[in-house]
C-alpha cells in the first residue's frame, strides 16, 4: 500500500517527466482536462489538472469536478506515475477502471506509452 | 464520489445502440427475411429476433454492470474462463466483424452507383467502395468524435423517417394479410429461419457497452440495449412489411441489392432516391465509423498488451490516434470488399454476421453463468432475475438458431440457392483456428519479447532500482 506522500512524490516526478516531453507535449496541444486520481485501498483522492497538455498542477484531495477519473489501488497509482506499470495491461485485467470518454483513456495511455515505450 | 463533467443521457445511449444496428445492409437483410417467410408476416421473424436479442441483452446489461469498461467483452470472458480464451474470441469477434464491413460498403455503392453514374458499373461500384472505405478510415485517423448531440439526431432521424415512409406506404398501397397467412411459406419453420436471419437486424446494438465508463448509473446502458432493440424491432417489422408491399413482382423477382432504392421510387420517385440514398450513407457511415472506431482501440489495446504486434500501439504524433491499427483495418476491410466486388457473395458475409451475433451471445451467457459461479458474493448494480433462467435460455436459443442457420441455404429474393449454409460455418472455423493458433504460437512470443524489455528497463520508483 503506497501512501498519499509517496504517491504526491511520485506525481511531481510525472509532471516533470510529461512537461518536458516534446513528442508528448505536441500530441496533447490541445488537451486540457481535470483528472481524479483515488487510491481506492487507501481512499486518497488526488487531483491533476492539464492544461493545452501540461500538467500545470496536482494536489492531494478533490478539487473541481473532473473530465477523468482514474479509479486502482495505490501502488499501481504509484508505480504509474513512477513509469514502471503499463496501465493498459492493467485496465484490460479490470485493475485499473477509468470514466471518461473512449478518447480521454487512449491519451491517458499516451503518457505512459510516449515516455516509457518498453513499459 | 466525485462524478464527471460530461456524462452521457439515456437518450445518446439508445441511439448510439440503435444507430451501430441501423446500417445500409439491414434494408437487404429485412427483405431476406420477408423472401425466407412471407413478405407480408415478416414483422413475426423480426419480433421473434428481436425478443431473442433482448434475452442476450439482459446478459450483456449484467455483465456490463460488473465490468463497466471498453475492454468489455475481452474482460468478461477473461475473467469467466481465461486469457488465451479471450484473446482468441476476441480476434476472431473483430475479424469476423470487419468482415461485414465488406458487405455494408458493396451495398452502399450499389446504391450511389445506382443514383449517380460514371463509368460502368464495376468501376462505380469500386469507386464508391474505396471512397467509403477511405472517408471513414480518414476520419478515425484525425480523430474526428461524432459527438453524442449529432449520434442523436442521427439516428432519431433516421427512425423517424423509416415508420413515417412505412406509415405513408399502409395508408397508400394497404396490406393483404389474408392471402399471407395461406401461403404455403408461412411455417414455423420458415418462421424460424427467418428469425435466425432477422438477428442481422440488431448485430451491434451491444457495442454501446464500452460507454459504460462515460455514464454515471452503469444500469443505463442495459436499459439503453433494451429501449434501443425495442426501438429497433418496431422500425424494421413496419418498414420491411412496407418495403416488400411497396416493391413490385419484378422487382422482388430480380434479386436486387437496392430493396429501399427501388421502393424509394416507387413511392416518391427521383426525390425518394436521393433521400433514401441519402439515408443510406449516413446509416453507413455512423455504423462504419463506430465500428472503426472500436475495433482499432481494440486492436491498439492488444498492442499495448503484447498480443498483437508493438507496431499497432503507434500513435500519431498529432492527433493521438492509433494510426497503424486503423490503417490495418482499413486495408483489410478493403481487401474484404474487393472480394465482395468480384464475388458478389455480400449474402454470404450477411449470413456469416448474424452466425457470429449468435456465436457472441451464446459466449455472453456462458460468461454471466461462470462469473456467477467463480464469484458468488461479487456485487453488481444489476443481476438479471430468475436465476439461470435468461442465461440458459439465451444459450439453447442462440445455439439452436446458429444450427438452424449453419443447416440452411442461403437464396436470393427470386428464390434461387445462393450457396449452401455450411461453407459459412466452415468459414467461421477456419477464421477460429487461425486465432486459435495465432494465440498459441505467436502471443507467447510477443509476451516473452515484452517482458524481456520491460525488464532490461530500470525500475525509476524509490527504492525498487534494483529490480533493473
Amino acid at each position: 500500500m503506497a501512501s498519499s506522500d509517496e504517491i504526491l512524490e511520485a506525481l511531481a516526478d510525472y509532471q516533470i517527466q510529461c512537461n518536458e516531453n516534446k513528442r508528448l507535449r505536441r500530441m496533447q496541444r490541445d488537451w486540457s482536462r481535470l483528472l481524479h486520481f483515488v487510491a481506492d485501498d487507501t481512499g486518497d483522492i488526488f487531483t491533476m489538472d492539464v492544461v493545452k497538455g501540461e500538467i500545470v498542477s496536482f494536489t492531494g484531495g478533490t478539487q473541481g469536478t473532473p473530465d477523468i477519473i482514474v479509479t486502482t489501488q495505490s501502488e499501481n497509482l504509484c508505480d504509474m506515475f513512477w513509469g514502471d506499470l503499463n496501465p493498459t495491461r492493467k485496465y484490460l485485467a479490470g485493475e485499473i477502471r477509468v470514466k471518461a470518454s473512449q478518447e480521454d483513456v487512449i491519451r491517458l495511455d499516451a503518457i505512459t506509452m510516449i515516455i516509457w515505450p518498453d513499459v | 464520489m466525485t462524478t464527471l463533467k460530461k456524462v452521457l443521457k439515456m437518450r445518446t445511449v439508445i441511439s448510439t445502440s440503435a444507430g451501430m444496428a441501423l446500417a445500409t445492409s439491414c434494408y437487404l437483410a429485412g427483405i431476406q427475411v420477408a423472401t425466407i417467410l412471407v413478405g407480408e408476416m415478416a414483422w413475426i421473424s423480426i419480433l421473434i429476433a428481436g425478443a431473442c436479442c433482448i434475452l442476450s441483452a439482459l446478459c450483456f446489461s449484467e455483465l456490463t454492470a460488473q465490468y463497466p469498461t471498453a475492454a468489455g467483452i475481452k474482460l468478461f470472458i477473461q475473467n469467466a474462463f481465461n486469457e488465451r480464451t479471450a484473446i482468441i474470441i476476441g480476434m476472431f469477434y473483430v475479424l469476423l466483424g470487419i468482415c461485414m464491413v465488406g458487405a455494408e460498403s458493396y451495398l452502399l455503392a450499389s446504391v450511389l452507383t445506382h443514383t449517380i453514374k460514371l463509368i460502368d458499373p464495376l468501376f462505380d461500384r469500386f469507386f464508391w467502395m474505396t471512397i467509403f472505405i477511405l472517408l471513414v478510415g480518414f476520419i478515425n485517423y484525425r480523430g474526428v468524435y461524432i459527438t453524442g448531440l449529432v449520434q442523436d439526431i442521427l439516428t432519431y432521424a433516421m427512425i423517424a423517417f423509416l415508420l413515417t415512409v412505412s406509415v405513408y406506404t399502409f395508408n397508400r398501397i394497404g396490406i393483404d394479410m389474408s392471402s399471407a397467412l395461406t401461403s404455403p411459406k408461412f411455417t414455423l419453420e420458415n418462421i424460424v429461419n427467418a428469425a435466425a436471419v432477422g438477428v442481422f437486424l440488431y448485430v451491434g446494438y451491444e457495442w454501446v457497452t464500452p460507454l459504460a465508463e462515460e455514464t454515471t448509473d452503469y444500469r443505463m446502458i442495459g436499459r439503453g440495449m433494451l429501449w434501443a432493440i425495442g426501438i429497433l424491432s418496431i422500425t424494421y417489422c413496419a418498414f420491411t412489411v412496407a418495403m416488400y408491399t411497396g416493391l413490385t413482382k419484378e422487382q422482388l423477382a430480380s434479386g436486387t441489392t437496392i430493396p429501399h432504392i427501388l421502393f424509394g421510387r416507387n413511392l416518391f420517385g427521383t426525390p425518394g432516391v436521393i433521400f433514401f440514398a441519402l439515408m443510406s450513407i449516413l446509416a453507413s457511415v455512423t455504423s462504419f465509423n463506430s465500428g472503426l472506431l472500436n475495433t482499432s482501440r481494440f486492436a491498439y489495446a492488444m498492442g499495448r498488451d503484447a498480443v498483437l504486434p508493438r507496431v499497432f500501439s503507434r500513435l500519431h504524433p498529432d492527433y493521438a490516434t492509433p494510426w497503424v491499427a486503423i490503417l490495418a483495418l482499413v486495408v483489410f476491410a478493403l481487401i474484404v470488399s474487393l472480394f465482395i466486388l468480384f464475388t458478389g457473395q455480400y449474402l454470404f458475409i450477411i449470413i456469416m454476421a448474424a452466425a457470429l451475433e449468435c456465436f457472441i451471445y451464446v459466449v455472453m451467457a456462458l460468461c454471466v453463468i461462470r462469473l456467477r459461479r467463480r464469484f458468488p458474493d461479487r456485487q453488481s448494480s444489476f443481476k438479471i432475475p430468475g436465476g439461470y433462467t435468461v442465461p440458459v435460455l439465451t444459450i439453447l436459443i442462440f445455439a439452436g438458431l446458429l444450427l438452424g442457420i449453419f443447416m440452411d441455404v442461403s437464396r436470393d429474393s427470386a428464390g434461387r440457392i445462393l450457396f449452401a449454409n455450411y461453407w459459412v460455418a466452415l468459414v467461421m472455423a477456419g477464421v477460429f483456428l487461425l486465432t486459435s493458433l495465432y494465440t498459441f504460437g505467436i502471443v507467447p512470443v510477443l509476451k516473452k519479447r515484452a517482458a524481456a524489455r520491460s525488464q532490461q528497463s530500470a525500475k525509476r520508483r524509490p527504492g525498487r532500482k534494483s529490480e533493473a
